[in-house]
């Protein structure tokens, strides 16, 4: 009895057997497409993030072969140290500067641009022009333009007799976040101008034909039609600036290492000198953490208003 | 109508007039470097907008053996085709298996990527200097290839996961039918039709890596490791000292050209 049973089992087990081994396979094939990016990604940003916070909880040197715990006193100490506030300040002052020179110029320039019909391509490039340079590049070329004595500023306006203008750019409390955010905003006008000229295109002509029948002139066909149209690509623009203003650090680091004073400090510089200077691993590890949730809650609340506002 | 049509010339006759006057101020920077480059000392400070007196470019030839710039423009290239390399590589098979096969917790294992893309590298170069350090990789191209792949890899996931997504899914289920197996399939038809994403892959990992500043500053300490722009940034605070020794303004014109590439 059991025989014929067996026999007519076995084919189907075969299979069910099979269809396992496949399933088996097919997840091993799925497994070797991303085994090498998820190794990576987990060496050199997942486990470094995990260690970043872990590092913040205790006190380390960072040579020492024991590590202290101690919880969030690291966190305490920041709320209390008057440099890493005054950091997150001229960081806060960073970002109100660069938008200020940034957002709207920039428009207008690509509006400007985008009404030229001979050359447009031209005015496009040369403007460009700039942005590609590296932060490096453009650290060392400011730093030798804001030369108290060799520079070219202090040159012309000693040469047209305005001596009492001339200052050490770099070297004075005041003047060294203008003075930096202005070589900024000149690193990164083009990318954005080319932002705002591929958003201008995408505008429909018919709105500015209807606007001049109705007599508009063309600060109102900005202010009502152009700047509206573009509340996509200014979304990116606002976002990109603020970002690119919190995370900045090449080009105060070339230029001025956070001085004179600590007036041009921001939170990037201090844990690059509290880490790598003045071995306070922990406490620069703290600080990173906090930078890394001020950006990453501003990237997701951001994308966030984006999609619902869309 | 010929009155408009004049009005209208003389319009975009100001335009590009007002135009042309803010793009003098705008590139004026550059221009200062690249006459620079071609001055003396003395000429840079006594004349900064005149055009050099003799145009030679013996002051840049020198700079280029005095920078050690070829040190530092075979170490750029030798981490930034390393790091493309190595991007390409991992980068697109795994866009692709998030575009085009379907497993358990896809979005999930993506979302988990992306969350890099709004991490700033400042927030982990601490452990990252000092895993490196453990593995004996600090000071050592290898290790900024790596790291500079790695930090890579979320927007270029992200970016041929978007390229991969615009391939028909047809074209993969008919190479399966006719017998080729996954990997073929992605070898032999997918990554042909994803070349513009890769390209465009390819020129972003190249502008990144080649410009870094933060990631060489951190992990590289030997002078002769340096990369372009650790080497520009360097070489300007050793000149800096130094007023007879300014080479900075002639070497300039090399970063202008090497880092715009």
């Amino acid at each position: 009895m059991s025989v014929p049973v067996n026999v007519a089992a076995q084919p189907a087990q075969q299979k069910v057997a099979t269809k396992k081994m496949n399933a088996f396979k097919k997840k091993i094939v799925i497994f070797s497409f991303l085994a090498p990016a998820l190794l990576l990604y987990f060496v050199f940003m997942l486990y470094p993030m995990l260690d970043a916070v872990r590092y913040s909880l205790f006190d380390w040197n960072g040579a020492s072969s024991s590590m202290n715990f101690v919880g969030l006193e690291n966190y305490a100490a920041l709320t209390q140290d008057s440099l890493f506030l005054r950091s997150l300040g001229h960081n806060l002052l960073w970002v109100v500067l660069s938008l200020v020179l940034m957002v709207l110029p920039t428009l207008v320039l690509a509006v400007l641009i985008s009404k030229v019909r001979k050359g447009r391509m031209f005015f496009r490039a040369a403007f460009y022009l700039p942005s590609v340079l590296s932060l490096a590049v453009v650290g060392v070329l400011w730093s030798k333009i804001y030369d108290p004595t060799m520079g070219p500023i202090n040159t012309f306006l000693r040469a047209i007799g305005m001596d009492f203008l001339a200052r050490n750019w770099l070297g004075e409390p005041f003047l060294v976040i203008p003075a930096l955010v202005i070589a900024s905003t000149w690193a990164f006008y083009g990318l954005y101008m080319i932002l705002f000229l591929a958003g201008l295109q995408s505008i429909d002509p018919q709105m500015y034909e209807a606007a001049d029948i109705d007599g508009a002139g063309p600060i109102r066909k900005f202010w009502y039609i152009t700047v509206p149209s573009l509340r996509n690509t200014m979304n990116v623009v606002v976002s990109m600036v603020i970002i690119h203003a919190l995370k900045g650090f090449a080009l105060i680091w070339i230029m001025t290492q956070g001085g004179p004073f600590y007036m041009s400090e921001v939170v990037s510089t201090y844990v690059y000198k509290s880490a790598f200077s003045m071995n306070q691993v922990s406490y620069a590890a703290a600080q990173s953490v906090v930078l890394g949730i001020i950006i990453i809650t501003f990237t997701i609340a951001f994308n966030y208003y984006r999609e619902r506002t869309e | 109508m010929a009155n408009l049509a004049k009005k209208q010339i003389s319009g975009q006759r100001a335009l590009i007039l007002s135009l042309s006057v803010l793009l003098l101020f705008m590139i004026a920077p550059i221009i200062y470097a690249v006459l620079a480059s071609f001055k003396t000392n003395m000429e840079i400070f006594s004349s900064p907008f005149a055009l050099p007196q003799t145009w030679s470019f013996d002051n840049i030839i020198s700079a280029w053996h005095v920078g050690n710039f070829q040190q530092y423009f075979f170490n750029s290239a030798f981490v930034t085709i390393g790091g493309m390399a190595l991007v390409a590589l991992v980068a697109c098979p795994a866009g692709y298996a998030f575009a085009q096969l379907s497993f358990r917790g896809n979005n999930l294992v993506f979302y988990l990527i992306l969350l890099g893309m709004a991490l700033p590298v400042q927030a982990i170069i601490i452990p990252i200097f000092y895993h490196l350090r453990g593995m004996g990789l600090v000071d050592t191209l290898t290790g900024l290839t790596l790291v500079s792949a790695g930090l890579a890899l979320p927007f270029s996931i992200f970016l041929m996961r978007n390229t991969f997504r615009d391939v028909p899914k047809e074209l993969r289920e008919s190479a399966m039918i006719d017998g080729a197996g996954e990997w073929k399939t992605y070898w032999k038809i997918m990554l042909p039709l994803a070349k513009p994403g890769v390209v465009a892959l390819l020129i972003f990992t190249f502008m990144n890596i080649w410009n870094d500043f933060l990631l060489p500053l951190v992990l590289l300490m030997s002078q002769q490791k340096y990369t372009i722009s650790l080497g520009l940034y360097s070489f300007q605070g050793e000149m800096a000292t130094n007023y007879a020794l300014i080479f900075g303004e002639r070497s300039l014109v090399w970063f202008l050209v090497l880092s715009s590439i």
